[in-house]
C-alpha cells in the first residue's frame, strides 16, 4: 500500500501577509486565554503544602515523581484543572496524563501528596473514572503513584459512597485486568483504608521502604466510642490508643513484603521505586511503531503555531478547516473522502507520526449553491445537513472496518432544523451516527475547535454519546453549550416580550433578564469553565493539539486489540475510486 | 469586467476595499453577514475595483451584484 500512503496529496497554503495582519487581534485574544489557563495550572501545581516542606521530610512531590518517571517531552497532561465538585482544594488531588515510560505509552496518575497527604477528596472519583476509561479505551498500561491517606473524613458523604464514588476504582482495576490491561503501582507513605485498596488493587505493587497499606489506619484501629459520644474520659482513652498505633502503623513493609509478599519489590529510595516501574514497563507488551506505520513520520509542511492565525476567536468569523488540518498532520498530506458529497463535512485519512488516522470535521463558510439538496434555503458551514451526516456515517463505518483510529474536530452550530429537515431524515441520521460510532470499536479523540453545540456535539464523537472517546480537548476558542446564549434568550423570552408589549408595559426588565441569560451562557461555556467541569479533559494551545494527536495515535497503535492488514484496507481504495 | 455577487441573502458587514483599489484574485473584498456568520467574499479575479454598488449595513438579496472588478 506504499503508493497510497508514502506520499499522499499535499494540501494547504502558506499564510498571506493579510492573514498575518488581520489575525492580530484574534491572536491576542487567544494568547489571553492561554495566560489565564497557565495561571490556573500554576495554582493547581502549587496547591497544598509547599514543595520544600515535602522535600524537607525526605520525600518527593507528585510532580517531582512524575518528572523522574516519564520520558522527557512526552507528558500530555489531562484533567489538570478538573474540579467538578468545586471542593475546598481547587483540585481533584490526583494528577494524570498520557506519557511514555521507557518508550511505551501509558496512562500515568499520581496522588498529590501536598494536598491532604493524597486524600480521597470530593470530585476525585470522577477523575479516576476518566483515567481508568482512558486506559481501557487505548488499551495501554495504567501507572499509579499511590500516596493516599484515605477519605477526607469531614466530607465523607461527598467522597465515599455513590454509584461513581471512591471505591469504583477497585472494581475498575479488576475490570482492566480482565481486559488484559496491566496496572503498575509505585507505593509511598501511609495508605490506610481507601489508600490501602488503592495500593492493593493494581497488578504489580512496588513499595518504598517506608510505605504501608492496610484495611484501616491507626485512627480506625482505635475504634468507636462505646458511649455514643465523646467525653473527657473517652478522649483520654483515644489519645492513649492513638499514641500506641501511631508508632506502629499497620501494613508496613515487614508485613506486606516480609509476611504476605503483596509488595513485589521494596526499594530503599524514592527514585528506586520509580526505577522499578520503568523496569516493569520494559516487560510489558507493545508493538514496535514500525509494525503499524504506513510511512515514516514527518513534520507538517506548515508551522502548527499558524493555527493561532487561522481559527478566529470571534465565533462569527469563518475560516478554512483544511488549512487548520494542514498544520497538524504529517507532511500536510491527506486523502480526502468524497469531497464533492456532503460539503458541510470534511472526512479524510491523514498520517500522525506515520500512523494512519481518520479525521472528521465541520467545514466552514458558505456551502455550494444548491446545498442542502432537500431545501430551498442556503447552507452554511458548521450546520449538519443530510449528505454530511450520511458521509460521516459511511466514513466512521469504514474506519471501523479498516481499524483506523478517528480524530474529530467540532465547530458546529447544530443539525439543520424545521419540517423540511425532518422530512430529510436528519433526526434519524444523527442517531444513526451514534450507532455507527458504537459499531466501530476503534479509539477516538475529539477536539472542540470552537462551538460544540446542540445534538451535533453529541453525535460528532462527543464524550456524552459514545464509548470510544478516549479524551476530549478544548482549545482557547472552545465554547460548549446547548445553543448560543442569544438564541436561548430569544427562545425563553420571545412570548413574554409580546405579552409585555401588548399590555403596554416597559420591556426593560425582560431585556435585562435576556441579557443576564446571554452572559450566563457565555461565562459557563468558556474553555476554563469547560475544563473545570469536565466537558473537556484538558484545554491546550492550538499548536499543542498535534502533540496530543501524536500521543493518541501512538497509544492507539501500541497494542491494539484488533487490526486490519494495510493491503486489506478498503477505505483508501474507495477514496482512489 | 467581472462582478462579485452575493452567494446568499444577508447584510454587508464590512467593505474590505474601496473604489480604485488594485486587488489580486482571492483577496477578501467584502464581509457578508448571513445566517449569523460573518463570511469573507474574495475577489473573483485580479484587477481594479471599478464600482462598489453597496455600502456597509445594506441588506442584499442572493445574486445581487456587490462590486465590479475591471
Amino acid at each position: 500500500m506504499r503508493p497510497y500512503f508514502e506520499k499522499m496529496p499535499e494540501f494547504g497554503q502558506p499564510l498571506s501577509e493579510r492573514q498575518l495582519t488581520s489575525s492580530a487581534e484574534s491572536y491576542e485574544e487567544i494568547k489571553a486565554v492561554e495566560q489565564a489557563l497557565a495561571a490556573e495550572v500554576a495554582r493547581v501545581q502549587e496547591a497544598g503544602l509547599p514543595a520544600k516542606k515535602i522535600n524537607d521530610r525526605g520525600q518527593m512531590t507528585v510532580w517531582q515523581r512524575l518528572e523522574y518517571l516519564v520520558d522527557p517531552g512526552t507528558w500530555c497532561p489531562l484533567h489538570t484543572i478538573f474540579d467538578p465538585a468545586d471542593n475546598d482544594y481547587g483540585t481533584t488531588g490526583i494528577i494524570d496524563g498520557l506519557a511514555k515510560i521507557q518508550g511505551k505509552w501509558a496512562v500515568v496518575v499520581g496522588f498529590d501528596n501536598k494536598v491532604m497527604a493524597g486524600a480521597w477528596i470530593a470530585g476525585q472519583s470522577e477523575n479516576m473514572l476518566r483515567v481508568t476509561d482512558l486506559s481501557k479505551r487505548l488499551n495501554v498500561p495504567l501507572v499509579w503513584i499511590v500516596n493516599c491517606s484515605g477519605v477526607d473524613l469531614p466530607n465523607q458523604e461527598l467522597v465515599y459512597p455513590d454509584r461513581r464514588g471512591g471505591g469504583t476504582t477497585f472494581f475498575r482495576h479488576a475490570e482492566l485486568q480482565k481486559l488484559g490491561v496491566p496496572i503498575l503501582a509505585a507505593i509511598y507513605g501511609t495508605n490506610p483504608a481507601g489508600g490501602g485498596y488503592q495500593s492493593i488493587s493494581p497488578t504489580i505493587l512496588l513499595a518504598h521502604k517506608d510505605a504501608n497499606m492496610a484495611v484501616g489506619g491507626g485512627g480506625i484501629v482505635s475504634g468507636m466510642s462505646p458511649k455514643g459520644y465523646f467525653d473527657e474520659e473517652g478522649c483520654e482513652a483515644l489519645i492513649e490508643a492513638t499514641r500506641k498505633f501511631k508508632e506502629v502503623a499497620p501494613g508496613r513493609v515487614e508485613i506486606h513484603h516480609g509476611a504476605t509478599g503483596f509488595f513485589r519489590h521494596v526499594y530503599e529510595t524514592e527514585q528506586g521505586v520509580l526505577d522499578g516501574v520503568k523496569d516493569y514497563m520494559r516487560k510489558l507488551p507493545a508493538y514496535d511503531p514500525s509494525f503499524f506505520r504506513v510511512a515514516e513520520p514527518k513534520t507538517p509542511k506548515f508551522d502548527p503555531d499558524e493555527v493561532n492565525r487561522l481559527v478566529p476567536f470571534n465565533q462569527k468569523r469563518t475560516y478554512s478547516f483544511p488549512e487548520v488540518l494542514a498544520r497538524l498532520v504529517d507532511g500536510s498530506e491527506h486523502l480526502e473522502f468524497k469531497p464533492d458529497f456532503g460539503p458541510d463535512i470534511y472526512c479524510g485519512l491523514v498520517k500522525v507520526d506515520g500512523f494512519l488516522c481518520g479525521v472528521i470535521a465541520n467545514n466552514q463558510g458558505f456551502l455550494p449553491k444548491g446545498y442542502p439538496e432537500y431545501a430551498d434555503y442556503p447552507g452554511i458551514g458548521g450546520k449538519l445537513y443530510r449528505r454530511g451526516l450520511i458521509k460521516m456515517n459511511e466514513f466512521v463505518t469504514l474506519c471501523g472496518r479498516d481499524r483506523v483510529p478517528i480524530i474529530w474536530f467540532q465547530d458546529t452550530s447544530g443539525i439543520d432544523v424545521g419540517d423540511t429537515a425532518e422530512k430529510a431524515e436528519l433526526l434519524g441520521l444523527g442517531q444513526s451516527l451514534i450507532y455507527s460510532i458504537e459499531q466501530t470499536d476503534v479509539p477516538q479523540m475529539l477536539v472542540v475547535l470552537r462551538k460544540g453545540t446542540a445534538a451535533a456535539h453529541y453525535v460528532m464523537g462527543g464524550p456524552t454519546a459514545n464509548n470510544h472517546n478516549a479524551f476530549t480537548l478544548g482549545v482557547p476558542t472552545t465554547e460548549i453549550y446547548v445553543m448560543h446564549g442569544e438564541t436561548a434568550a430569544a427562545a425563553s423570552y420571545a412570548r413574554r416580550l409580546v405579552k409585555e408589549k401588548d399590555a403596554g408595559k416597559p420591556l426593560g426588565p425582560i431585556m435585562e433578564k435576556m441579557n443576564e441569560l446571554v452572559k450566563k451562557y457565555y461565562d459557563k461555556s468558556r474553555p476554563l469553565y469547560c475544563a473545570k467541569h469536565g466537558y473537556v479533559d484538558e484545554v491546550v494551545s492550538l499548536p499543542d493539539v498535534r502533540k496530543y494527536m501524536q500521543a493518541f495515535a501512538g497509544s492507539a497503535y501500541q497494542n491494539p486489540k484488533s487490526m486490519c492488514a494495510q493491503h486489506q484496507m478498503i477505505l483508501p481504495r474507495i477514496i482512489k475510486g | 469586467m467581472i462582478e462579485l455577487r452575493a452567494p446568499l441573502s444577508g447584510k454587508v458587514w464590512k467593505l474590505e476595499c474601496k473604489q480604485g483599489d488594485q486587488v489580486q484574485q482571492d483577496d477578501p473584498v467584502v464581509i457578508l453577514e448571513a445566517m449569523k456568520m460573518e463570511t469573507e467574499l474574495f475577489a473573483p479575479a485580479a484587477g481594479v475595483v471599478q464600482e462598489i454598488r453597496v455600502k456597509e449595513g445594506d441588506a442584499v438579496e442572493e445574486d445581487a451584484v456587490l462590486l465590479v472588478i475591471a
